[in-house]
């Protein structure tokens, strides 16, 4: 049942409730005024008693619906708080004190009340009121007894006296009087059957006119020989008192009771007071006997009271204990309501509920609330549908990335913050001659736990990897060249997320670059070779020919002509040497070696070389104690700075800094020269290339063959805001 | 709500009844053309608690209900007539006379005086051929019967609800009116016992002091 539902059924109980009570007092009221006006309303109306009844009767009625109502609301709210409910036990417990506030005086009153009323009635019915208005009753009826009695036997007289004589006579009329003053009656008259004879009058009685008797009395005298009857004299003060007599008494046969007989009648009146005060003891006697016929209706109706009213106040206390309940109940039970739709997520749902007091704040903030919810609803809503098309482009991008990670030429590692292999292509697999499982989800140090491969453990581990560094790793029986580039993987904010490493694999490059470089070393040396050969082989046949024509300058032309082969096979054989020197440099030996020191003997050897050009060193720190070759780092530094001197032009500046920075060290040759161009920086570091036209193109060649001997690095960067610097790392320093 | 309702009213109407110990005898129906006349006689109705009432001046009835029926054999049948009489009976103490009306259906049809109580029980007591239906727009000619009780006042049980005094229904021999009854209803000639018309018992005369 809905809430509305329920708010409309309580409604139509309370116009059930009110209606009922109007009508019980309704009726209550026709009930008690018809109860205490019965005496004074037409016999008719109320002889029969069923007006009265059927007014009783609703009342019980009611009365019972009122008590049923009452039965009824505790019994629901008995069953409501068995039910456990949401607001029964505050219903209950409301309504069982107004109910328990009420019903404890009101059922004191109430026996209290009826106590006192049966208490009352008794008394009063037992106080000796009764006998002494029997008493006075019975005097005042055993007066007009003995008056009547008298009449009788006064009539009875006349009867007698009178008997045989026309009564119509005048000289009788005097014989009646005559009687009337010696019987002391006040009326006395003679009837033949109902028809009037004689009669006479006490003029002393006050009444002017002969009174006429009803015509009952004669009939009943006519057929019982006697009867009586009391009425009200003309002019309406005191009481006459009749008695009549038939003549012969009461008739034996029935037709001697048809015959028309002599019916005396006899009065006497009695005095107005008395007859008042006797009337009155009559007359009250009466009532008190209908008081006394009437006392379990008193009581009745009077109990019949209290127990309206008692049921009346227990079901206003009841009415009030639940309407106040509900007034707190019923917003409370529409917020359970509302918190339950809303938690299956209707969040559309308003309490409708009227309150103007702190329920009604509640509600409204209820309704205040959902109203936000709702819109944060929709808000998430929005944002997951955004969120999900975001994965959904991620895990498609990621896919993309991962199907070009795998199908790329060079190996991708990827690391987390923790030093964990999180990815490793089918690439670097393949480079690094490992399967799957042995690399990711390890740890960098487990996966390339090997001599060759801790390499790669230890560029990773390098705070600040810069650029790529070639590497060279002993794999799987053969040497392998790497280009190992490694990346941090910044976050939006704070620490890296981790690194990535890119290897590409330069064997087969440098294989090449070698069998091209030894081409081009075997054309430049044929070249180199056959320059020579040309003013050799032209001196030779200079002299051969001198010779065969017998020419005066032989000698002459021996001597150039031998002079020319002996420079240019001296040339031959400098070349010659160089190459041997070149093929035959030998494996660096390793010796702790002051560097700082290096530099300054090195540096020594160009001042005041070549005039307008600056040599100068910036050394940081501390350069002692470095781990290389002092020979062979000293004839590469040698043949940069020759390099560097030549290419600048004065004025100009040569600056030589080295620095020892996280384990590595580095030297730096930078010029304000002309610069090398793009295309050059290529070849630079292969044999016998050379930009400058002369010399063997092996210095350059010879400087990155040191440099690799001591398993570091070398590149060549523009300087600015021109010149060029040569970047020499070494690792283990 | 109903349901309970409906079986309190049923209870109260059931509960609403006390068996008198008034009976009616002597119930005899008569025919008078297409008038049905009854006579009865209510023994034992003048108790105590009845001649305290009539005594004490307040207005005293007797109701007698009347019903004629054909003779059913299911509670369902239909009922042809009813009709009641109410005899009320007022005390005047002053003038010691006792009045009697008669009402039947509610019309007066007689006021009687009468003097003393053997007189008023009488007058009360004996219905002597009264005409209290007419067969004249009955067309019906099955086997019919006359059914009387008589109800005398009301009493509270428990101290405040009442219940009616009633007598037991007593029915009549069972009778065929005549086929070839005259249409009409006279019925408001008739007289109670002790009328004009079917004059009541001799009334004894007032007790002597």
């Amino acid at each position: 049942m809905s809430l509305r539902q329920l708010l409309l059924r309580h409604r139509k109980d309370q116009r059930l409730i009110v209606g009922g009570l109007a009508v019980m007092l309704l009726l209550f009221t026709a009930f008690f005024y018809l109860f205490l006006r019965e005496r004074d309303l037409p016999a008719f109306l109320v002889t029969n008693r069923l007006l009265l009844f059927v007014l009783w009767y609703a009342n019980v009625v009611l009365i019972l619906i009122v008590l049923f109502v009452l039965l009824r609301n505790l019994f629901k709210l008995l069953v409501e708080r068995h039910h456990r409910i949401l607001g029964s036990t505050f219903k209950f417990k409301l309504v069982a004190t107004y109910i328990g506030l009420s019903l404890f005086p009101v059922l004191a009153l109430f026996a209290i009340a009826t106590e006192l009323l049966q208490g009352s009635i008794d008394r009063w019915f037992n106080i000796p009121l009764r006998p002494v208005l029997e008493r006075g009753s019975a005097v005042a009826q055993a007066l007009r007894d003995r008056i009547e009695q008298q009449n009788l036997r006064d009539a009875q007289q006349v009867l007698r006296e009178t008997s045989g004589l026309d009564l119509r006579a005048p000289a009788e009329r005097q014989r009646l009087e005559r009687l009337l003053a010696e019987l002391h009656l006040d009326l006395l008259s003679v009837y033949e059957g109902s028809e009037f004879v004689q009669g006479v009058v006490n003029p002393q009685s006050g009444m002017k006119d002969l009174p006429e008797p009803r015509h009952a009395i004669l009939e009943e005298a006519a057929a019982e020989g006697e009867a009586f009857q009391i009425d009200t004299p003309p002019g309406g003060r005191g009481k006459l008192l009749y008695a009549a007599a038939a003549a012969d008494g009461r008739p034996a046969t029935p037709a001697a009771r048809g015959a028309r007989r002599t019916v005396v009648v006899a009065a006497t009146l009695l005095d107005p007071a008395l007859a008042e005060r006797t009337d009155r003891l009559i007359e009250d006697f009466q009532s008190y006997r209908q008081l006394e016929v009437q006392k379990d209706d008193v009581r009745a109706s009077h109990l019949l009271i209290f127990i309206m009213v008692t049921l009346v106040i227990l079901l206003a206390s009841s009415w009030v204990g639940l309407y106040l309940a509900r007034r707190v109940t019923v917003p409370i039970q529409a917020l359970a309501e509302g918190t339950r739709r809303i938690s299956g997520g209707d969040l559309h749902h308003r309490v409708e509920v009227q309150a103007d007091d702190e329920l009604g704040v509640l509600v409204d903030s209820f309704n205040r609330m959902t109203g936000e919810l709702a819109n944060n609803k929709e808000l998430l809503e929005r944002g997951n549908r955004d969120l999900t098309l975001s994965n959904q482009r991620l895990a498609a991008e990621r896919a993309l990335i991962a199907a070009v990670l795998q199908s790329v030429a060079a190996g991708v590692v990827s690391i987390d913050s923790e030093g964990r292999i999180f990815t490793c292509n089918e690439a670097a697999l393949r480079l690094l001659r490992q399967r799957e499982e042995e690399v990711v989800g390890r740890p960098v140090a487990e996966a390339w736990a090997d001599p060759e491969r801790r390499k790669l453990a230890a560029l990773l581990a390098e705070p600040r990897p810069e650029g790529g560094k070639e590497l060279h790793l002993f794999l799987g029986g053969e040497w392998q060249t790497f280009e190992a580039k490694v990346t941090a993987l910044e976050g939006a904010a704070g620490p890296p997320r981790g690194r990535v490493l890119v290897l590409e694999d330069l064997t087969e490059l440098i294989k090449a670059q070698q069998l091209a470089a030894w081409n081009e070393a075997a054309r430049r040396i044929a070249h180199e070779i056959k320059n020579p050969l040309t003013p050799i082989r032209l001196a030779a046949e200079r002299m051969l020919k001198k010779h065969r024509q017998g020419e005066p300058g032989l000698a002459r032309a021996i001597e150039d002509g031998v002079e020319i082969i002996v420079r240019e096979v001296a040339t031959l054989q400098g070349m010659v040497d160089e190459f041997s020197r070149f093929a035959r440099m030998p494996r660096p030996q390793a010796a702790r070696t002051d560097v700082q020191r290096l530099v300054a003997e090195t540096l020594h050897l160009y001042q005041n070389l070549k005039p307008g050009v600056e040599v100068e060193a910036r050394l940081d720190g501390d350069l002692t104690g470095v781990t290389l070759d002092a020979e062979q780092i000293k004839r590469a530094l040698i043949n940069l700075l020759d390099n560097a001197v030549e290419a600048t032009d004065a004025p100009g500046r040569v600056t030589v800094s080295a620095q020892r920075r996280d384990g590595h060290f580095a030297i730096k040759v930078a010029d304000t020269g002309r610069g090398i161009p793009p295309e050059a920086k290529e070849k630079l570091f292969l044999p016998y290339f050379s930009t400058k036209g002369r010399g063997t193109g092996l210095g350059l060649a010879i400087v990155h063959r040191i440099v690799a001997d001591h398993h570091g690095s070398i590149r060549v960067e523009d300087n600015h805001p021109r010149g060029t610097v040569f970047t020499v790392e070494l690792p283990g320093a | 709500m109903r349901a309970t309702l409906a079986l309190l009213l049923c209870f109260l109407a059931f509960a609403s009844r006390a068996r008198a110990e008034a009976k009616i005898s002597d119930f005899q129906i008569g025919l008078d053309g297409n008038q049905v006349l009854a006579s009865l006689t209510l023994a034992s109705a003048f108790d105590h608690r009845f001649v305290a009432r009539v005594d004490s001046g307040l207005p005293t009835t007797i109701v007698y209900r009347f019903e004629l029926d054909v003779v059913r054999r299911n509670w369902w049948d239909p009922r042809l007539k009813s009709c009641t009489l109410e005899v009320v009976a007022i005390y005047d103490a002053v003038d010691r006379v006792y009045t009697v009306h008669f009402r039947l259906d509610d019309k007066l049809i007689e006021s009687r005086t009468v003097h003393d109580r053997k007189a008023l029980e009488a007058a009360m007591t004996r219905v002597d051929r009264l005409p209290v239906f007419s067969l004249g727009n009955v067309h019906d000619r099955r086997r019919m019967l006359l059914r009387a009780r008589a109800e005398l006042g009301s009493r509270n049980v428990m101290s405040f609800i009442p219940v009616l005094i009633t007598t037991e229904w007593v029915q009549s021999d069972k009778f065929r009116p005549a086929t070839s009854a005259a249409p009409g209803d006279n019925r408001s000639r008739g007289r109670p016992a002790g009328s004009a018309a079917a004059p009541p018992a001799p009334t004894p005369p007032p007790p002597q002091p």
